[in-house]
């Protein structure tokens, strides 16, 4: 056997293996040669060193109470048992301070959804009480208004200096629905002439921001009085302007006898 | 009854729910596991975290054990192994591996039989010391190999590398063991005084 052999050889053999007797071939090649025999020899000392380090540790075992822990945690559900208390315990404070953030994140997440949850219910809210006072103060639509057969329209464009105060506005609400008595309104109509815009008297001074908005004229009958006794046979009708406030803005009389 | 029954088949048996039988396997299986640890990190506060964590990742991860592609044993040594090399990592930070190891070995003295030479003492002491300091992955396929008396194959299996490599590291690990002690012989009293006379004559 070559020294090269007896590498090779050595090499495929565990320590305990060449500190036993073995390969006679190998041991002879010991003897013949001092290097590869004091190769042989160091490798045999540790190996006796390690059998000594080794049995003086074979009876070392974990103590009774990792034992006691791992059951404890056997009869768990595994799931729940994800962190061992030693491991707990010596936890590095960077892992605890990880464990923080990450605590303080959910919550920060959570408080977001919450708060998100608030205003978007707020804002709808909102929309929706809007929604309701623009369909209130809006007028319906030309669909509605000519599929009611009650209402009826009156051209009513009340000159400026009649109401001064009253914006351009008023021109386009002067188209307006007349509701209320309609039954008796719609009857009005029908032989209503149309008289002088003039006519209209304005009943109350109207400011720019009160008398800006919308504005309805509906034809009335005049209640009779001790005044009109005289004449019963004929009926005082009037076009009143409401305002959106419900307070009268102007007035006609409209001389004419409907019977 | 347990007792007869393989690790594979107790570790079945456990993950259904038996009690006794992870026990059993615990009882067959936590020695060499928490020696593993000790011998590669030298504390025995260190190795008893190190077994119960193994086992806890047995109880919680059992069930991704494949036995077709190694024995159970060999399995456990290799979460030990990376359970050993966390806790070393901490431990190295806190620079507490030193003189826990240096209580280890200050133990084994103590425990000494009396009737044992000192000398033997003193070199299994100085050998165990001469290990801590290998590098990581001489001193895993020297515990593994040598104080684990495990077969090459199963170190390779228990490391997740080639045969070979485990032959290559050992070799290498021995020679710097060999080179460790030479040199600890040297600085011990005994040894200076060698040193001193021969420098001397």
């Amino acid at each position: 056997m070559t020294c090269r052999e007896f590498k090779h050889t050595a090499a495929s053999l565990t320590l305990w293996e060449l500190s036993r007797p073995g390969d006679e071939q190998v041991l002879n090649h010991a003897e013949e040669c001092p290097k590869c025999g004091a190769w042989l020899d160091k490798q045999r000392m540790l190996a006796a060193s390690m059998q000594t380090l080794q049995a003086r540790t074979a009876g070392r075992q974990a103590g009774p109470q990792v034992e006691r822990a791992l059951l404890r945690m056997f009869r768990q559900d595994p799931f729940e048992a994800t962190q061992p208390v030693a491991a707990r315990r010596s936890a590095p404070i960077a892992f605890r301070l990880s464990r923080f953030f990450e605590v303080g994140a959910y919550v920060a997440v959570a408080a977001a959804i919450v708060i998100g949850l608030f205003l978007g219910v707020r804002l709808l809210e909102e929309r929706s009480m809007k929604h309701t006072l623009q369909s209130q103060s809006s007028p319906v639509p030309a669909q509605q208004t000519q599929a009611a057969a009650d209402v009826a329209t009156v051209e009513v464009a009340p000159p400026a200096h009649s109401l001064p105060a009253l914006s351009a506005k008023r021109g386009a609400a002067s188209r307006s629905r007349v509701r209320g008595d309609t039954t008796k309104a719609s009857s009005l109509v029908a032989g209503v002439s149309q008289t002088d815009d003039s006519e209209y008297v304005a009943l109350m001074f109207c400011d720019p921001l009160s008398c800006s908005s919308d504005a309805q004229v509906i034809r009335m009958e005049l209640p009779v009085t001790e005044a009109t006794t005289d004449r019963e046979a004929q009926t005082q009708v009037a076009d009143v302007v409401v305002g959106y406030d419900g307070v009268v803005r102007a007035m006609r009389m409209v001389n004419s006898n409907l019977n | 009854m347990l007792t007869e029954l393989t690790d594979e088949q107790l570790l079945s048996q456990a993950l259904g729910g038996d009690e006794d039988a992870f026990t059993v396997l615990y009882r067959r299986r936590q020695g060499p596991v928490y020696r593993f640890a000790l011998h590669m990190s030298g504390s025995s506060h260190l190795a008893e975290e190190v077994t119960q964590d193994v086992f806890v990742f047995l109880i919680q991860r059992g069930r991704d054990f494949d036995p077709s592609r190694g024995a159970l044993g060999a399995y456990l040594f290799g979460v030990a192994r990376n359970y050993v090399r966390r806790a070393l990592e901490r431990s190295y930070a806190d620079a507490a591996l030193n003189s826990s190891a240096d209580d280890e070995a200050h133990a084994l003295v103590i425990e000494d039989d009396p009737a044992d030479g000192i000398a033997r003492r003193q070199s299994s002491t100085a050998l165990w010391k001469a290990v801590l300091s290998l590098p990581e992955h001489y001193r895993e396929v020297v515990v593994l190999c040598d104080l684990q008396e495990l077969s090459y194959a199963q170190a390779a299996e228990a490391l997740g590398c080639a045969i070979g490599t485990i032959r290559s590291r050992l070799h290498r690990a021995h020679d710097m063991l060999g080179k460790k002690l030479q040199h600890a012989a040297a600085v011990a009293p005994g040894g200076v005084s060698r040193v001193t006379a021969r420098c001397a004559s």
